[in-house]
């Protein structure tokens, strides 16, 4: 696992990278939903397969999650998961403002997990002067531990993933959303090299 | 007469991308903070006339400092370099006494054109 570590400074470059795309990610929140989003220091961990099914199933009980791959030049790429507590989807029509029965629940989800995905993707791939194309976003919705299994089924063929967990909190609708990005171990590696060119310049 | 520059961010690469965007002719004696508390404690034992303040950090954040900062009394300026963008947190940190807004990641005109408008330059 040690191989793939990244070590201090490339750490602290990542985050400051996904930083600027989390602000960025919540400004379309928040003008979206006219409301305001609270931000934390997102945070960064190497998992290896096993120990993230285990961390997800914590909060996977009948929550919805809304999952959507990413691929970028320089073998860049991974899947982004953007998981929801049940009483956050029921949240979800009435932050939209959207008029019953205009869109389903789930499409609903599927939007503002697109809104978010994509913009939080396309501002850290500008920084690192790579572009992002995206598979369709999938949802996952309440049925038992859905979350697992489509982990499991990701990780197939990954057995260590960088994990990036981002909160975004609505603080008026008391309303958060996890996003959790997997990249896989071959990635992991790519990233390393680019986020090594950035520090050169420094 | 050299001014006192603070850098207060918990990014190492965010705090040099300040440090490289600094004005050439500007003469500074520059400290850097890792965190709010950090900060405060050299805001509040050092006379320091420009503080470059992020807003997202651990423990104490940006808007804690200028909390403090308004709580000590001091009359160090403030620029606020954030990726935190929302119009609601920018109209927040003003309202806080920040000179100016700058959005992340930092670019070397803005900032010396902040610089040259409220008179430090």
């Amino acid at each position: 696992m040690s191989a793939f570590n990244l070590n201090e400074d490339q750490q602290d470059c990542l985050q400051e990278l996904i930083n600027v795309a989390m602000g960025q990610a919540s400004d379309q929140l928040a003008r979206y939903l006219d409301t305001f989003v609270d931000l934390r220091v997102p945070s960064i961990e190497q998992v290896d397969a096993s120990s993230l099914s285990i961390t997800l199933n914590d909060k996977t009980l009948a929550s919805a999650i809304v999952s959507q791959g990413f691929f970028g030049y320089e073998g860049i790429r991974g899947e982004a998961l953007l998981v929801y507590q049940s009483q956050d989807s029921l949240q979800i029509a009435d932050l939209l403002g959207y008029e019953p029965g205009e869109l389903s629940e789930e499409e609903q989800l599927i939007d503002i997990s697109s809104i978010l995905t994509t913009t939080f993707l396309n501002v850290f791939a500008s920084q690192i002067d790579n572009q992002m194309s995206y598979s369709a976003p999938r949802l996952l919705s309440a049925s038992q531990n859905p979350l697992v299994e489509h982990v499991e089924n990701l990780l197939f063929h990954w057995d260590l993933a960088l994990k990036v967990k981002i909160t975004y909190r609505v603080t008026d609708f008391s309303f958060n959303c996890d996003m959790i990005l997997l990249i896989p171990e071959s990635a992991i590696s790519n990233i390393k090299s680019v986020l090594d060119r950035i520090l050169e310049e420094f | 007469m050299s001014s006192s520059v603070l850098i207060c961010d918990d990014s190492n690469l965010a705090r040099k991308q300040v440090l490289r965007s600094l004005p050439e002719q500007w003469q500074v004696d520059i400290k850097t903070a890792s965190n709010g508390r950090e900060a405060l404690t050299l805001l509040r034992d050092n006379s320091v006339d420009v503080l470059f303040l992020d807003l997202t950090m651990p423990d104490i954040d940006g808007v804690g400092v200028l909390q403090g900062i308004q709580k000590l009394n001091l009359d160090t300026a403030v620029f606020v370099i954030s990726a935190d963008i929302q119009p609601e947190m920018q109209n927040k940190v003003m309202l806080l006494g920040a000179k100016a807004f700058l959005r992340k990641p930092v670019n070397a005109e803005v900032l010396t054109s902040n610089l040259q408008q409220h008179g430090y330059i």
